[in-house]
């Protein structure tokens, strides 16, 4: 019996422990479930020491230069601190671990979100406006006529999210009319992007789905005489 | 004030690396380096830490006398011999590799193709439950999405108006998602914002 039959034969009994579900919550999913997260915790653990805490942290502090050793001392220290967490009584000993871990982080998803999705979005709505100098009166017609249901999508779906509310004479909360209004064009918007990505997840689930089938199917005939 | 040297680790630390991205200045740049390569090994140990804890909480779950769970063995396993395999073989290792290829994959793929039916239950149950105008309309554009992701419309595309009125209909969701894209940019940045100023202190739990 080689290696690549019993390989196979793991994943063809992990597949169909895996899609036992669609009979419902049963043992043999269970099983499949807890194997599953099980290697992937071990798989990650060896990962993450191999390239990214050995090279980085023991490999520089044991043979680096002074200066290596040096700029390793403090992520050394802090995720020492780190692993004070693990611990209920010492728990606060790792908070200044994790105020830099979250510092850093911020700091990171900021910049990443003004630089990578507001610029980027904003370039995107405003393209369609810059008409070029070669195209006709249709085409640029219709680039415009686009670029506005664009433009009236992406700040009617801003404004549906828009919660905040005056308060009336009679104690009631409601929005303004014309922000009624547009939240009500943005639930449209909402409702089809919704809709299109719901469809774009279960083509590609099915496209799994299949592949899965096709993958017992293949497995059957090659090694059942 | 609560946490103080925590919090100016946190202020401190977010504001260098801000500023180092986006302020000219010559000196910024080094300090957002050595501050970025000193987080990538801390948020390591922090990976591992929660690993540690995962098996923590199933030693603990096996060893309940209340609540045992008997499941939570084969997790172990799984992580043991994994692990092992991983320091014994090397990550790089063709046979390691197997672990993701053979166990793996499998799995989420089989998990990915569970999603059609529960998904397909799911909206069947929203569109019993919710009959307003907006199921009816988030119905529709599946059923439409998924027959334009289909390919079947393709033949159909030399048509004179049905490339323009496939192209119409395709920016409608660009339209949406952009909005909701630039609603998620505008919360990461006022979450971050609030932990930079100090307003927010997650870590002094």
């Amino acid at each position: 019996m080689d290696a690549d039959f019993v390989w196979t034969a793991v994943a063809f009994i992990l597949t169909l422990l895996t899609l036992s579900y669609l009979l419902g919550d049963n043992p043999l999913f269970r099983l499949a479930a807890y194997l599953f997260v099980g290697a992937s915790a071990g798989y990650v653990a060896v990962i993450l020491l191999f390239e990214v805490i050995v090279p980085r942290l023991v490999f520089p502090l044991i043979f680096g230069n002074p200066t290596e050793k040096l700029l390793a001392v403090v992520p050394a220290v802090l995720s020492a601190l780190l692993l004070l967490k693990l611990f209920p009584r010492l728990t606060s000993l790792g908070n200044p671990s994790m105020a830099f871990l979250v510092g850093s982080g911020a700091a990171v998803i900021v910049g990443g979100a003004v630089s990578g999705t507001l610029f980027g979005q904003i370039r995107g709505a405003i393209q369609p406006f810059a008409l070029s100098q070669s195209s006709s009166g249709l085409q640029a017609g219709g680039q415009l006529i686009s670029g506005l249901i664009l433009a009236i999508g992406t700040v009617s779906t801003l404004i549906y999210f828009q919660f905040s509310a005056r308060r009336k004479a009679n104690q009631q909360t409601s929005r303004s009319t014309p922000v009624q209004m547009a939240a009500f064009v943005g639930q449209i918007f909402i409702a089809i992007t919704l809709g299109a990505l719901y469809a774009g997840v279960l083509a590609a689930a099915l496209t799994a789905l299949i592949e899965r089938f096709d993958f017992l199917r293949t497995t059957i005939q090659t090694f059942l005489p | 004030m609560r946490a103080p040297i925590s919090t100016a680790i946190a202020i401190a630390t977010g504001l260098l690396v801000l500023f180092g991205a986006f302020l000219p200045i010559p000196v910024l740049l080094p300090i957002r380096q050595i501050l970025l390569s000193w987080t990538i090994p801390v948020a390591a140990t922090a990976g591992l830490i929660a690993i540690l804890n995962l098996l923590s909480v199933h030693w603990r779950k096996l060893n309940s006398a209340r609540e045992r769970d008997y499941y939570s063995i084969f997790l172990l396993l799984a992580f043991v011999a994994t692990f092992a395999a991983g320091l014994i073989l090397s990550p790089t290792d063709p046979d390691f590799q197997k672990i993701v290829t053979h166990i793996q994959f499998p799995v989420e793929a089989s998990l990915m193709g569970v999603l059609t039916v529960t998904l397909t239950y799911a909206s069947i149950r929203l569109f019993q439950r919710k009959r307003g105008w907006l199921a009816v309309l988030f119905t529709a554009s599946t059923i439409l999405f998924l027959i334009l992701l289909s390919g079947v419309l393709n033949i159909a595309e030399n048509i004179p108006l049905v490339k323009e009125l496939l192209a119409a209909l395709n920016t409608l969701p660009i339209a949406g998602a952009r909005g909701i894209l630039l609603g998620i940019a505008l919360g990461s940045i006022t979450t971050g914002l609030r932990i930079l100023i100090g307003a927010d202190r997650p870590y002094s739990g």
